[in-house]
């Protein structure tokens, strides 16, 4: 599946417009996905962080991505999930990079790290569940 | 009757309206009900966090990120003497799809805090049918205790 298709498929997804993300680079088991820093972000007005539940979100798109990159309708169903918030979101880009843990018949499992300047520092990170049925 | 003072019911009234450019601005939330015991909140139907293109099914992210708000807004309401708050972890359940123009319901609580953790759960319905939750949560805050209070830092813009 190439980029450009993905990335089409992202456009038409309301939601993920809102999030305002690019595919940067995908194979059967990854992908990874660049957001673009917007005032609606924004949970921390003051300091000027990204929204916990933004973070979480995007990574959820990401993830879902891996999971089901030629998503016909809607990206895959999620199940659940839990983050672990590691360090602030600030004001610019934000990284994240889902690999699909496991992918079964019936159920994904894939976990996600977030980070901004340094891949090192990780921002978030998640696990996120997926049925594929 | 709950014991939240008249002055904290103000402060978050300041709070809320301070939060010019955010995401709670833009997911239009007003609280229904506040004690230190229950927060409820509502939020406006809005086609921006769906998935599909007929704009009925709301993307699972954005039931995370009202969880997350309204888990804030509990502790802030239960919670004295309280400078910094940010959350360490977040597990939410998506327990049905999320498909309904209805507004969205949010009730969470403060169960348990320490001088450094805020323990919290909430539950997500649509409007009319808290018998069908749609998302199930629960997080940990942790907790900055000091002189400057979150809602100074929040209204005054003093950076920390």
């Amino acid at each position: 599946m190439d980029l450009q298709t993905v990335n089409a498929h992202v456009s038409r997804v309301p939601f993920f417009r809102f999030l305002n993300f690019e595919v940067h680079s995908l194979d059967s088991l990854h992908a990874e996905a660049e957001m673009t820093f917007d005032d609606r972000h924004i949970g921390n007005p003051v300091m000027e962080y990204y929204h916990g539940g933004i973070i979480a979100s995007f990574m959820e798109a990401t993830a879902a991505i891996a999971v089901q990159p030629d998503f016909a309708d809607v990206p895959a169903k999620p199940i659940n999930l839990t983050v672990d918030y590691l360090r602030p979101g600030v004001k610019g880009p934000l990284l994240a990079r889902a690999n699909v843990t496991r992918k079964g018949h019936r159920m994904a499992s894939v976990s996600v790290q977030s980070w901004q300047a340094e891949r090192e520092k990780a921002v978030a990170e998640g696990l996120y569940h997926f049925l594929l049925v | 009757m709950s014991d939240i003072t008249q002055k904290k019911m103000e402060q978050i009234a300041q709070m809320w309206n301070a939060r010019g450019k955010s995401l709670i601005t833009h997911m239009a939330l007003e609280i229904e009900e506040v004690s230190t015991e229950v927060v409820r909140v509502r939020m406006p139907f809005n086609k921006d966090f769906c998935v599909d293109a007929a704009q009925t099914l709301l993307h699972g992210g954005i039931l995370t990120a009202l969880l997350d708000s309204v888990f804030g807004l509990a502790n802030f309401v239960a919670i004295e003497g309280v400078s910094t708050m940010a959350t360490l972890d977040l597990r939410v359940d998506y327990l049905r799809p999320a498909r309904s123009r209805a507004d969205v319901i949010v009730q969470a609580h403060c169960f348990r805090e320490t001088r450094h953790i805020a323990f919290n759960s909430g539950n997500v319905w649509f409007d009319g049918h808290e018998d069908a939750e749609i998302a199930r949560g629960t997080a940990s805050f942790a907790l900055t205790r000091g002189a400057t209070s979150l809602f100074d830092a929040m209204t005054k813009g003093k950076a920390s």
